[in-house]
This record gives structure tokens, sequence and C-alpha cells, in this order.
């Protein structure tokens, strides 16, 4: 494993040189590399990446990084364990990455309405989480706007309405859906080109609840902004704070006790059981089987009821901090949930077993909504999504976090990337997750659950396995505030996996592979 | 046209109308017994419709009359074709009632005009809804034909009434051909009333909608006739089965005990069919849209060997 993480440094050295990278080059806290690059240099590189198989994970812009430089975009490539940051200074106008990368589209897009830097040859240059009603112009993450309620337009002109992608032939039809639907469900657009009941292509429009979460956490102090961060997701309030409080730990060099960190996990595969066992529910929802989804849900909303005897929240807020935890769980409740859990296994199992032995389930299941394993790179398609078409990545195996390294989860995966790997991916995760809790109560040591520690300046990247996949964040400090935090969730990543897996699928069978993927939309709109 | 018939005009079309909210409400108590939930009372779709008749109808600025006529001309041939059905009394046809053949295209019609209204108002998932609704009726429609072309068979008679009387008076046709018979039926009443695994009558998932699809538009007095109209056509496709397979309580002279006896039974009868729909549709997930046709195949293949049976034997 040492050998990976020289992965970057060495494909560095390649482009760049190895006199010119001595200089050039700074290891983070979280043993990213980062290497300043020339716009000279930026483009052999970045082709020199993709041929080399390493992935992009996210790309963000920062103002006032350097002196001469007005904006500064942060190219982060992963390959294996290893990551390798890109800096890139640029002033309003940068070139595009999207044709080597299809996944930076999005990314360039959010940079481009956030900070109003132009991306030169993209192929698609439409807004993305600034929708039309919002004024020309208008970029609120510069530092030069100030945090207001913003004029937006009453209404829009059909010239300036969103272009949708065109799909025309004989027979094509356009299905518009959303963003209201008829479940209690997040708002998300789906346009779909059908031919009879055949999907040709779908395009998601997301970004109907904008926050401005990035905005927000700007000039707030990391314990403040401890509450933003568990509020980027509900479902993921922990994975989300974790990552935050790691970045923050990071930078401070702050020992986080070792108790904390125990229990902090339990929480985190606590949060895990709930999701998956509420995908597991809505998926058979989905197919009309509420026998076996009633299953699912009566267990994830009895896991929501232990959440809140164990830290008043069923969504476990509140608990993770900057240094440990917030409360200590004392040992009467851990017993009992290690009770709870041993219950909850035979109980799963039970439920497992009359979903998958029946035949009418698998039909619905399987061969529907294939990811292909030849889209994992190209669109950094994370979590069980990627797991279940081969991709070999789960953050707490590749970039041990806490004690991962000391309790190394199993890392299943599947090949064929339907709906039944997925489904099958999440139940041996669930069980998996299971198995963990309870080992980590057996092994629970005693201690303190926080270390203090004054706050320090600096910027790191932090990344932590959701439910959903790998949830990265980057936090700047600058005078003992935050400077600009910014997160990228998985479900801003696998949102694009979903148009090309449910190509060549019927229309009804999307909302049950919407649902194996079970994206939020609330984390992909900051 | 004799005082019994009037009689049996006014009977059946009040236990029809009264019984069938019954039988909706009972199959979704069933089914979330299984899923162990307390579920809602059996009462429940009589209040809902109550509710539903004193609300506004809403409709959509791009509707035509279609919508506006439509849950009447559904309501109307729903419960003509329910005549057709004697649920606790059978007296003397009289012209073409009971005929067959006119009662499957009374059906059609209902079902044609609930196909418009779903496109009428514009809405995509209308549309989907028509258009799916189209696709299987055209496929189960064949089997359908199938399915009473061996009724007829059986029986020696077109005529639905004389079918009841036959099976009431002269005993069962052999146990086999009435499996054979009971299984087509079944079939048949899962499809033509949109339950799982054709459909799902429960769904909130837009995309996914066959019947609902297509009253998605409807709203009060209209969307109660609409359920309303559902029920009744369950119901008298129930009727059917129950009457051709356990005969026992049905009338056919018209006494005030006789009739109050055969409610009584009929509504047992009832409900349990209504178990056993909520048992077998809790028992499996929807099927694909395009493999629906094997469901349909069944049917008509037991139908093709009623006929082969009825015909060699």
């Amino acid at each position: 494993m040492t050998s990976d993480t020289d992965i970057g440094i060495r494909a560095a050295q390649e482009f760049l040189g190895t006199d010119l990278l001595k200089d050039r080059i700074n290891a983070g806290p979280y043993d990213e590399q980062y290497v300043r690059i020339e716009e000279t240099e930026f483009e052999s590189a970045v082709t020199h990446l993709a041929a080399n198989k390493f992935v992009l994970i996210s790309l963000f812009c920062c103002e006032g990084f350097t002196a001469n430089a007005a904006q500064t975009l942060f190219y982060v490539f992963e390959r294996r364990t290893s990551i390798l940051v890109l800096v890139r200074g640029v002033n309003g106008q940068a070139t595009s990455v999207a044709d080597l990368y299809p996944a930076a589209s999005w990314f360039e897009r959010e940079c481009r309405d956030g900070f109003g830097v132009e991306f030169a040859g993209a192929f698609d240059t439409r807004r993305l989480f600034l929708h039309e009603t919002y004024p020309e112009g208008f970029h609120p993450l510069k530092k030069s706007f100030k945090n207001a309620p913003v004029v937006t337009k009453k209404t829009v002109d059909p010239a300036g309405e969103y272009p949708f992608r065109e799909v025309s032939g004989e027979g094509v039809y356009q299905v518009p859906v959303g963003p209201v639907h008829a479940g209690i469900i997040e708002p998300g657009h789906f346009r779909f080109s059908v031919i009879g009941e055949s999907i040709f292509n779908l395009e998601v429009r997301m970004f109907y609840k904008h926050r401005g979460i990035e905005k927000l956490a700007e000039g707030k102090t990391p314990q403040e902004c401890v509450r933003i961060a568990e509020a980027v997701s509900g479902d993921e309030s922990v994975a989300n704070a974790t990552a935050f409080c790691m970045a923050i730990e990071k930078i401070s060099r702050v020992p986080v006790p070792e108790r904390a960190w125990y229990l902090r996990t339990i929480l985190m595969e606590l949060e895990r059981l709930c999701s998956h066992l509420g995908d597991q529910a809505g998926m058979l929802v989905d197919v009309a089987y509420p026998l076996g989804a009633s299953q699912f849900s009566v267990l994830r909303e009895e896991c929501f009821r232990e959440n809140d005897r164990l830290t008043g929240s069923r969504f476990l807020r509140g608990m993770v901090s900057p240094g440990g935890l917030n409360r200590d769980i004392p040992k009467a409740q851990l017993d009992e949930l290690a009770a709870f859990v041993h219950q909850m296994r035979n109980r799963y199992k039970v439920g497992l077993k009359i979903v998958l032995s029946t035949a009418s389930v698998i039909d619905r299941f399987a061969t529907t909504g294939v990811i292909r394993p030849a889209l994992l790179r190209p669109l950094n398609i994370t979590g069980p999504a990627a797991r279940a078409s081969g991709g070999k990545v789960d953050v707490r195996v590749n970039h041990p976090y806490g004690i991962y390294d000391k309790f190394a989860p199993r890392v299943p995966r599947l090949r064929d990337g339907d709906v039944l790997s997925r489904f099958t991916i999440k139940a041996s995760e669930v069980m998996d997750s299971l198995d963990l809790i309870e080992r980590l109560i057996a092994a629970m040591p005693e201690g303190a659950v926080r270390s203090d520690a004054p706050v320090r300046d600096g910027y790191t990247l932090a990344m932590v396995e959701s439910a959903r996949g790998q949830n990265l964040c980057w936090v700047w400090i600058k005078g003992g505030v935050i400077e600009r935090y910014k997160v990228r969730t998985a479900s801003f990543c696998n949102w694009l996996a979903i148009e090309h897996a449910v190509q060549g699928n019927i229309v009804p069978d999307f909302p049950v592979i919407n649902k194996s993927l079970n994206l939020s939309y609330a984390g992909t709109d900051l | 046209m004799n005082l019994d018939f009037l009689l049996y005009l006014a009977i059946n079309t009040l236990v029809v109308i009264a019984v069938s909210p019954l039988f909706v409400s009972l199959i979704k108590k069933i089914k979330a017994r299984t899923q162990g939930r307390q579920g809602p009372t059996v009462f429940q779709t009589y209040y809902t419709l109550i509710k539903l008749l004193k609300k506004e109808v809403i409709y959509s600025p791009n509707s035509s009359r279609i919508m506006r006529v439509t849950p009447l001309v559904t309501m109307a041939a729903i419960l003509v074709a329910a005549l057709f059905v004697p649920l606790v009394f059978v007296p003397e046809p009289v012209g073409g009632i009971g005929n067959i053949i006119l009662f499957l295209y009374l059906l059609a019609l209902a079902r044609f005009f609930m196909a418009l209204a779903g496109l009428d108002a514009g809405s995509s998932f209308g549309g989907m809804g028509s258009s799916r609704e189209m696709s299987i009726s055209s496929i189960i429609e064949p089997t359908t034909i199938i399915v009473f072309a061996a009724l007829a068979f059986v029986f020696k008679t077109l005529n639905i009434f004389d079918m009841f009387t036959l099976n009431a008076s002269t005993g069962s046709p052999s146990p086999s051909t009435l499996i054979l018979i009971g299984i087509s039926l079944f079939i048949i009443i899962i499809v033509e009333t949109s339950r799982i695994p054709v459909d799902n009558p429960e769904t909130h998932l837009e995309l996914t909608m066959i019947h609902e699809g297509m009253i998605l538009e409807q709203s009060g007095r209209n969307l109660a006739l609409m359920e309303l109209s559902a029920a009744v056509k369950m119901t008298v496709l129930m009727a059917l089965l129950i009457n051709l397979i356990v005969p026992f309580g049905l009338m056919t002279t018209l006494t005030l005990a006789g009739l109050l006896i055969a409610i009584v039974v009929f509504v047992v009868k009832g409900s349990i069919l209504a178990g056993i729909i909520g048992l077998f549709e809790s028992s499996m997930a929807k099927k694909r849209f395009f493999q629906l046709p094997s469901l349909f195949a069944m049917a008509f293949f037991f139908s093709t060997l009623i006929i082969i049976i009825a015909v060699f034997s």
C-alpha cells in the first residue's frame, strides 16, 4: 500500500520533471500533494493524468489563495490511495477539461456560477445551480458579494429558459417529470425522451433548493460551522460533520481521543444502516412489493428510535464536534445498542430471505438500470453504486480515517451493475455495519471523548465514506475563521450516473433505478 | 318485462353500489395486515367517497367536454354492465340483458372514455396511463373473449343469467372445469381492476401508474364517480366468479327472507374472495410492463383447455 501513496508524486515528476517539481509541491495535512501548475503546463499535465488512470474526484474554486491570480482552481485527482491536487491560478478565464473528464462538466459549471470563471472549450456552458431567475453577472461565492437576499427576476421570457438537450426523431416524446412529485420527496426535474415506453435519453436538472451553504460558512468559527456541515444533507449528518471536523483537526493538529473515534465510527455506521435500510425498503415499494418493503422500513424506524435514545436526535445530530464528540455515550446505553444490533441482525436476515426468495422481485431487479463499469472512472461514480459495477473504491479502505485501519470493512464487489447488484451490495454492507458496531462496542476503550486545542490557520482536504459514497470537503481557515468550505457529496457525482443507467430501460422502471442509487438532492445543491 | 325483473334492476344496482366499497377496503385491510400494519377501517372507502362527493370539481384549463362527461359515461356503462351479472337474485332475462358480448363491450366503453379523459387534460402522466391501459387492453381483450367463449361452451349459452340459473338448478360442471374457469376469471379480475402484478393501485409514483395515471386529473365528485365505478366493476367481476364457482345462496325466486340470506351469503363469499385477492397481491411484486402478456397467456391457455375439454367430452 505504501508505494501507492507515491503514485501521485511520481506522475507529477513525469509531467513536470523532478527539478521543477521540488519547489512546486507541498504536502497537505491529509497527505494530499498540492502541485502548483502554470497555464502552459496544464494541458499536458491533465492529459498525462488521464492516461495514467487518475480520476478527477473534485474541482473547486477559491478566491485570494495566491497573490498573483484572482481565482485559484483546485483539481483533485485520485488514484488508489494517492491524492494529487493541481493548483491552477486563473483570472476569470480557464480552459475546460470536460472532454477528458466528463465529470468536470458539472464542476466547471459550478465554478462558473459561483465565481464567474469562464471555461473555454466546455461542451456545456449552461448555468448549473443558479436558475434562470437569478440576474446575469451574479456570482455569489465571490468575496465581493456580501451575503444578503438576492433580487430575482419575477418572470423569465421563453428565450431565457433553460435549454434542455434536444432529442428529436420519429416517435420521440418529451416527458417532463417534477420538480414537484406525487410522493414526499425532494425536488428535481427529470426530462425524459421516450420512444413508447423505452427511455432514449434522460436529462436531470437539480438545484431547486440552493441554500448558499458554502457562503454561509464563510466567516464562521469551526465550532459554529459543524451545524452547517450537518445540514448539507439530512441523512448524511454524521458523515459530513465528521469530514469537516477531521479537516479542522488535521489543520489544527488536534489529537482526537480514541474513544471519540470509536463512538464516531458507531454513529457513522448507524447512519449507513438507516440509509441502506431506507433504500432497500424504497426499492421494494417501487416494484410494488410492500410486504417485503415493510420488513425494512420497520427496521429503519426502529434504528431511528435507537439513534434518538443514544444521541437525542433521530439523525444523530449534535454529537460530532471538532476534537471529538460533544457528549459521551455511557456504557449502559452501548450495551443496549449491542443487544439491539443483535436482534436487528436476526430480523434483517428474515426480511432479506423473504425478498430474495420472491422470484417476481428478482425479475424486476435483475438487468434493470445497468451502470457499465466503463463509466466509473470518467464520471467518478462512487460508493455502493460503484462497488456494484466492479469498482474497488471505499474511502474507509483506500484512505482509512479514524480507526478504520484497525476495523477495516469488507469491500464487497459485484460486476453486473444492475439494481439487483446494488441491492445485494447494500445488504452485505448492512450486515457488515452491524458486525462492525458489535466489534466496536466490544473493544471500546475508556477515556475522554474530546480534546480541545486552539484553532490554527491552514487548509486541507478530508474525505469520509458516507452511505452514498465518497464525501469530500476542503476547508481553509484564515484568521481562526472559515475562509472557504467546499463540500462535494457522493450524490453530486452519482447523479450523472443515473442518466446513463436508465437508457434503454422502460419508464416504469425509473423509480426503482433512482431509488437503488438513492441520491440526495440537498447534498447536491449546497 | 315483469315485476320480478324491475325489482331485480333495483335490488342488483343497490346491492352492488352498497357492497363494492367494502370489498375495496377489505383488500386494503388484508394487504396492510400482511405488512404488519393496522390499515384503515373497512369503512374507509365509504368515508372517502362521501368526502369526495362534497368536494368541488377542478378542471384543467386545457381540458374539453370529454373530461366533464367521462365520469358520468363510465359510471353509467359500469352500472348497466352490473345489471348483466346478478349478485343475489337471478330473474328471467329480458332482452339483451345478460348477453356476455354486450357485457364485455360495456366494460370496453367505460375503459375507452377513461383513456380519452386521461389524454384530455394534457398532462404527461395521464397520457402515459392511457397509452399503457390501451396496450394492455388490446392484449387482454382476446384473452377475455376466449375466457367468456369457454364459459359459453361449458354452459351452452351466451347469457350470464342462464349460466347462473343452470349452475344453481342442475348443479355445477365438473370440478376440473370449475378450477380452470376459476383461475381464468381470477386473472381477468386482476387485470381488469388494475391490481398487482399488473398495476399498483396504492402507488404514489406517477411514472409507474396505469389506472391511477388516467384519473390523476379527476377531482371532487368526478373522482368519486371514477373510484366508485372502479369498485363496482371489481365487484361485478368478482360476482361473476363467485356465482359460477360457488352458486350456493343465489336466489332464483324472489322472497324477502331469501333476499336477506342471499345478500349476507354474497357479502361473506365476496369478503373471502377479497381476502384471497389481498393475499395474492401481497405475495408478489409488480411485473415488468412488457412481461404482462405472460400472465394473460395463462388465462388464455386455461380457457382454451376448457373449450377443448367441453368439445371432446
